[in-house]
């Protein structure tokens, strides 16, 4: 290639990067490190990362810079190409010291981890969990509170509260994953799992499944939502209730579907006689159809009974007319 | 005379021009047999690759439905592993092996066509399951039950999947075997292990690796198998199966499986980057060594792929740290070749290029690595789009640059015409730009929170920033194959490449003493190997000779 296009070419390419490293920098957390932790959790993950984002930023540092300056001082220029190059064979002493100072390396990255690792992997002593369970479940999150209380994919939580979340699901493995609130752990059938998380501020933080579950996969996002310690109370016991069947309508049927059962990737139910027949929307739900999965197959009793009198309410509009 | 000639050898239609492909047994014309399916292989999975981009361009489900789009991932993954890059590589072995080491063929041919003919059959049917009921494989390349089951992927696309998957590791495990039993036998004199070229190193524990991680995946997928369609329960927790068996099995499997891509693909770096720095490489025996040491931490690293599947803090430590020994012989490895352009003269031809493309990087994917290896930041990036830029740093811009080197280097090697510089360094460029176009903001996606295998995504700002750039970038490495594909046509169907001497890039090894393209007996005679630059040395004698 001549010298001139090479040229252009290497201009064109530390313009394109240097234009999106400024657009990025401009943007808030642009996505060089993991999102702004809320967890004691996430922030001590974060250490880590910045840490091996320390040594791996250096090490990239030395062996691209040595490569470019080498590309560039031993270039042939005039020299004939049957020229050989100094016939250097190795250097004991030098791949000792780039094999001792990786190990060097290495270990103090371990060593960081293995310090911060009991912070991110186990909860605060002495503390008073609230313990829910996460059930996965194509295609939606399902939450188990201490008094018996049931949510579909909006968790509700206290601030300042460890809670010890176990991790389960029923049909395929799944991946509960909150970023602002800690890493990811798989939802495996028969392979309960555990993870915790104690939010710093109220507010509302975002996540999805980050395991091929299916078709909806993408679809099966959870929310978590802190609040005062009173307005969980206040959730937990009463409001979580009353809003059961929307949240099951919502969070699980909705998603094939609509909103208002007007149809989607699945039939249109408005017109559905199984949504006035409360024995079968609930064999329906528990064993599902032909392409509908199980949605409900470990929906308790009162459960049904939510979602009857929701889907009966809001759902249904009366019998098809005329045919 | 002539009517005994007419007895000795009395079938013609063999010599037929596409009867003599059908029934060759000669390692060459395998070779290239392999090396062009695959090329055929990595253009239908790149297409798989530009159509997920397309979908992922904008929010939504524009081009590709759901249930398309988990098709054409699945596929995408596994063609590009099962049926391009392991098979490329047992292309090149085939081609070079037994021209490296001075031998007249493999030492099992009719094995060798075996192989070759298994791998073209395991291609077929898992393509043809796009015609199965039901559609594709829609469970992903590792294919983890209980989504694989029969409960969640009814239709017969997982079955074919797991048919073409046993085929292809059936024919793995032949070339593996021909492989290990050629290298060990079949060199020349005065080829002892420490003048072996390193490329033929790399194929040595290419088929070892093969020969141990294999049948760990036969094993899983005939037991999903018998799972669907004989009603055992080894991956169905309700009835007593346990799904964490299947992730050790895969990633046993699995792990050593991206050495078994990588270590061919760092052999031919290893060859390349000399001849192009007219150096001998730096410390033969460190990069031959970190082979095999790769090669054998490569068996004690799978769990960590499973780092967030809850295997508990001991088995996490374990695998975080063997994790980080496999990345001291790596390490050695980048340092090395580093190290062979120092007070070079550096000739920027296309194989050269690619070599130093492929260096900057698979530094890059090996960086990355080490924040996946350290379990509690694992937890943060693992499935999601950070890992996936991860492994295709690994895979695309350390092995496919690798490939493409390999490609226009022994080109005229294998086909007599010298590819087009120009237009080899236009792919060069291309690629170069595209993939880090593509691959770069991949990874802040997935610190983003953006996990893999979505068909779309509900974040609007850098999400669709970073995932327009990536789509753009999809398309400029897509036109960087084309200008490839041209290269080829112009050179072979326009007869415009130039004809190649028996070593046109004044290399060391073997191969090019041979003619290009070689006869089928390889050689007339072979020079006695004194040291692991046996072309050198031929020329260096040639000149004192004749000065």
């Amino acid at each position: 290639m001549p010298c001139g296009l090479r040229r252009i070419s290497v201009l064109v390419l530390v313009g394109l990067t240097a234009l999106v490293t400024a657009g990025v920098a401009a943007a808030a957390n642009g996505g060089f490190t993991p999102a702004a932790p809320d967890s004691p959790n996430a922030r001590h993950t974060l250490t880590a990362y910045y840490v091996i984002l320390g040594f791996t930023s250096a090490i990239f540092v030395l062996v691209e810079g040595l490569l470019v300056v080498f590309v560039v001082k031993y270039r042939r220029r005039e020299r004939p190409r049957t020229a050989e190059g100094a016939q250097v064979h190795g250097h004991a002493r030098l791949e000792l010291i780039w094999t001792v100072m990786p190990v060097i390396i290495l270990c103090v990255i371990g060593i960081v981890v293995f310090l911060e690792l009991p912070k991110i992997s186990s909860a605060p002593a002495a503390s008073d969990p609230i313990h829910v369970t996460v059930e996965g479940h194509q295609y939606y999150w399902q939450f188990d509170y201490p008094n018996g209380a049931r949510t579909i994919n909006d968790l509700y939580v206290p601030q300042g509260a460890v809670v010890d979340l176990r991790v389960v699901s029923n049909d395929v493995i799944h991946s509960w994953w909150i970023p602002d609130l800690g890493g990811k752990i798989q939802a495996i059938p028969g392979h309960p799992n555990h993870t915790w998380f104690k939010a710093d501020r109220e507010g509302t933080f975002v996540g999805q499944c980050a395991e091929l579950c299916g078709l909806y996969h993408a679809a099966m996002q959870a929310q978590v939502v802190v609040t005062s310690r009173a307005a969980y109370e206040t959730y937990v016991t009463t409001t979580a209730k009353t809003d059961l069947g929307k949240a099951e309508y919502v969070g699980s049927c909705a998603t094939c579907h609509g909103m208002n059962g007007q149809g989607g990737y699945g039939p249109n139910l408005q017109s559905s006689p199984l949504l006035v027949q409360p024995a079968g929307l609930e064999q329906r739900v528990r064993q599902g159809g032909v392409k509908m999965p199980a949605v409900g197959d470990t929906w308790t009793a009162a459960q049904m009974q939510a979602l009857a009198r929701y889907v009966k309410a809001h759902v249904y509009k009366g019998a098809a007319s005329g045919g | 005379m002539a009517v005994d000639v007419a007895q000795t050898y009395p079938v013609t239609w063999k010599n037929g021009r596409i009867a003599s492909w059908l029934v060759t047994v000669d390692h060459k014309r395998i070779g290239i047999l392999y090396v062009l399916t695959a090329l055929f292989f990595f253009v239908l999975g790149g297409i798989l690759a530009v159509l997920m981009r397309s979908q992922l361009a904008t929010p939504g489900e524009k081009l590709l439905t759901k249930n398309a789009y988990n098709e054409v991932m699945t596929m995408h993954g596994t063609t590009m592993v099962f049926l391009v890059i392991v098979p490329i590589m047992a292309g090149f072995g085939n081609y070079l092996v037994p021209l490296m080491i001075g031998a007249r063929d493999m030492a099992f041919p009719r094995l060798n066509a075996l192989s070759y003919w298994l791998y073209l059959l395991g291609g077929v049917v898992l393509w043809s399951s796009w015609f199965a009921t039901g559609g594709t494989a829609r469970a992903g390349w590792w294919s983890y039950p209980t989504l694989s089951e029969l409960q969640f992927s009814p239709g017969h696309g997982q079955d074919y999947w797991i048919l073409a998957i046993h085929i292809l590791t059936l024919s793995s495990l032949a070339g593996a075997i021909n492989f290990v039993v050629t290298i060990v036998n079949m060199r020349t004199r005065g080829m002892s292990w420490m003048r072996m070229p390193l490329f033929v190193w790399a194929m040595l524990t290419y088929g070892i690796l093969l020969l141990v991680a294999l049948p760990t995946l036969s094993a899983a997928v005939t037991m999903l198998l018998l799972d669907r369609q004989a009603g055992t329960h080894f991956f169905i927790p309700s009835e007593g199966g346990n799904i964490v068996l299947y992730q050790h099995m895969f990633w046993f499997f699995g792990h050593p499986e991206v050495y078994i891509m990588a270590l061919p693909a760092f052999g031919m770096i290893s060859e390349i980057l000399p001849v192009f720095s007219r150096k001998p490489i730096f410390g033969y025996k460190a990069v031959a060594f970190s082979t095999i040491g790769i090669a054998f931490f490569s068996m004690l690293v799978w769990a960590h792929h499973m780092f967030t599947t809850g295997l508990g803090v001991g088995l996490d430590s374990f695998f975080m740290i063997s994790s980080m020994v496999i990345a001291v012989p790596t390490g050695i490895k980048i340092f090395n070749w580093v190290a062979t352009t120092w007070r070079g003269n550096l000739i920027f031809d296309t194989p050269m290029l690619f070599a130093l493309g492929f260096l900057a990087l698979f530094t890059m994917g090996g960086l990355s690595g080490i924040f996946l290896a350290a379990f509690p930041v694992d937890w943060q990036v693992n499935d999601s789009y950070y890992v996936v830029a991860h492994f295709h740093y690994v895979a695309f811009g350390g092995i496919a640059f690798a490939l493409f080197a390999g490609l226009h280097y022994w080109w005229p090697k294998m086909f007599g015409r010298m590819l087009d510089e120009r237009l080899g360094k236009l792919t060069f460029w291309l690629m170069f730009v595209g993939f880090n176009l593509t691959f770069l903001p991949q990874h802040m996606l997935g610190l983003l929170g953006m996990p893999r295998r979505v068909y779309t995504y509900h974040h609007g700002g850098l999400w669709e920033a970073y995932n327009l750039t990536s789509t753009i970038g999809s398309g400029i490495t897509a036109l960087s194959v084309l200008v490839f594909v041209v290269n080829v046509w112009r050179t072979h169907m326009l007869r415009m490449g130039v004809r190649a001497g028996n070593d046109p890039w004044l290399a060391d090894t073997l191969e090019w003493y041979a003619a290009s393209p070689p006869p089928p007996q390889n050689f007339d005679a072979v020079p006695y190997v004194a040291s692991a630059r046996p072309l050198r040395d031929l020329r260096l004698r040639l000149a004192e000779e004749s000065s």
